[in-house]
């Protein structure tokens, strides 16, 4: 059983490089750097020259993103048989427990998903839709895999919410802070697309000058941002006043939850008032991801407790 | 929650950091390295669609893409055309850079066909050129200065694009009707005309 637990984690953590990982890819541009899929330049290892390149492919060759691009495909598959496994171990323990089992059976699901979505935006030269739907995806994907593993934890080492007394607002409060964070993380992505989109009609103009140009639903992010923090400090009052009849789980992921928050809301500005770079963006995105983990984490927390 | 795992994380973090600024500035590097020069384009003279000569003087100093089209044609010049327009539009700020569609049917496009078709894209100023001439010497130029196979147009004209630096050299092929293709395209102009900007 313990192995479960175990892969299930190390799904977690692997999971959450590769979406570093993806962001990444996007950040640098190497989106499109092997034009076909699953191979790349029609080799199953990239050219490492341009003389390996076919003819048709020859002004796209960039060695940099080819292999940006494929070690991203290649961790990819990595992580696929990672939460495989996953499945197979919930499969030997945890077959009659609906909360262990099926979540990471759906989360191997949408992992095949997933990937066909991978090979979609090369074949639609990284469509923007796309683009958002491979990220929420892998969100929903993180998120199975930690309300499964949370599950099998207790079932392991016992139910430390068991002496938790969660008013049922907080159910609400979690809810909502979820629900903000994904359309927070949409309207993300479509500044994120809006700007590449100027990018390409107006060349070699400044990230920071194109932002300004960018619609108000930038400020609609900004505003949501403040929401969601606001929430999240309410959140943790209410905890706090708890005191000793709330796990420690729960107050962690709470108070992680506010401090990348607030280094969300700087890293936002930061882009803003600074300069698009691309490091800033890359993390920017990623913190988001682990937001919504914190999100999950809360919600399973409140509904252990309740066992 | 112990200390050990929230200092990992910071660990964590500052690798993940370095590691991607690593590969954001090494994928930068390598955007911005021009394509070589392939070979010189000979002189030719052939006709813009206002009715002034145009040579391979007039390459010079320039940035150019050119494509090889004809006006009446059903298949693959259409979508170039189309992908030429986007790309007119998008550097309007740009006039270093000059797109130029050579007809491979020069008895059918007249300068008023070329004026017509000029319109029909949306051209209002000179960055876009559309070129006639005498036959054989398009099929020199496609044939000899792209090395373009040129045994029947105007049908079997090529869809590629092709990138001219300031000396008339050719840079790099395109598919003109491939948009992945384009946005390579896109990249490398970027370069040149960024390369272009610091000179001046």
């Amino acid at each position: 059983m313990e192995k479960y637990f175990r892969f299930s984690t190390l799904s977690i953590v692997t999971t959450y490089l590769l979406i570093f990982f993806g962001g990444l890819v996007r950040v640098s541009g190497a989106g499109m750097g092997c034009p076909d899929w699953p191979k790349c330049f029609g080799r199953w290892i990239p050219p490492t020259n341009i003389n390996q390149v076919p003819e048709i492919y020859i002004e796209k060759f960039n060695i940099v993103l080819a292999w940006v691009e494929y070690i991203n495909r290649l961790f990819g598959a990595v992580v696929g048989l990672v939460i495989l496994l996953s499945c197979f171990f919930a499969y030997l323990y945890f077959k009659k427990n609906k909360h262990i089992y099926i979540p990471i059976l759906m989360a191997l699901i949408l992992t095949i998903i997933e990937g066909w979505l991978g090979s979609m935006l090369v074949h639609t030269v990284l469509d923007p839709i796309t683009i958002t739907l491979h990220l929420l995806l892998a969100l929903i994907i993180i998120g199975l895999i930690i309300y499964s593993s949370i599950r099998a934890y207790i079932v392991i080492k016992g139910n430390f919410e068991l002496n938790s007394n969660y008013p049922q607002r907080i159910k609400w409060l979690i809810f909502s802070l979820i629900t903000c964070m994904v359309i927070e993380i949409i309207i993300g992505t479509e500044i994120r697309g809006a700007l590449d989109m100027s990018r390409k009609d107006n060349p070699l103009i400044k990230g920071a000058i194109l932002l300004n140009m960018l619609g108000s639903f930038k400020y609609a992010h900004t505003i949501l941002g403040i929401l969601l923090i606001s929430i999240t400090y309410y959140l943790r009052k209410i905890l706090i006043n708890l005191e000793l009849s709330c796990s420690r789980l729960m107050l962690f992921s709470v108070n992680s939850m506010f401090v990348i928050f607030f280094l969300q809301i700087l890293s936002g500005e930061f882009l803003v008032f600074f300069d698009v770079k691309p490091v800033i963006q890359l993390f920017h995105m990623w913190f988001s991801s682990l937001l919504i983990g914190l999100g999950v984490v809360q919600y399973t927390c409140f509904k252990i407790s309740k066992i | 929650m112990n200390k050990t795992s929230i200092i990992s994380f910071f660990i964590l973090i500052v690798f993940l950091g370095i590691g991607s600024s690593w590969v954001i500035n090494k994928a930068n590097e390598s955007n911005s390295i021009p394509p070589p020069v392939m070979k010189k384009i000979p002189d030719f003279n052939l006709m813009n669609y206002d009715g002034k000569p145009f040579s391979r003087d007039s390459l010079l100093n320039k940035i150019s893409v050119i494509d090889f089209i004809f006006t009446s044609c059903p298949g693959p010049c259409p979508i170039m055309s189309k992908n030429m327009k986007e790309l007119y539009n998008q550097y309007k700020l740009h006039p270093d850079l000059q797109f130029i569609s050579i007809s491979v049917d020069p008895d059918y496009d007249n300068l008023e066909v070329l004026n017509a078709y000029a319109d029909a894209n949306g051209v209002t100023d000179k960055r876009w050129k559309f070129l006639r001439g005498k036959m054989i010497d398009i099929k020199n130029l496609s044939t000899n200065g792209f090395l373009f196979m040129s045994e029947n147009l105007p049908a079997g004209h090529s869809v590629k694009f092709v990138l001219l630096d300031s000396n008339a050299n050719i840079r790099q092929y395109y598919d003109g009707t491939d948009k992945a293709s384009i946005s390579i395209l896109r990249k490398h102009l970027n370069i040149f005309l960024k390369n272009m900007n610091l000179k001046s």
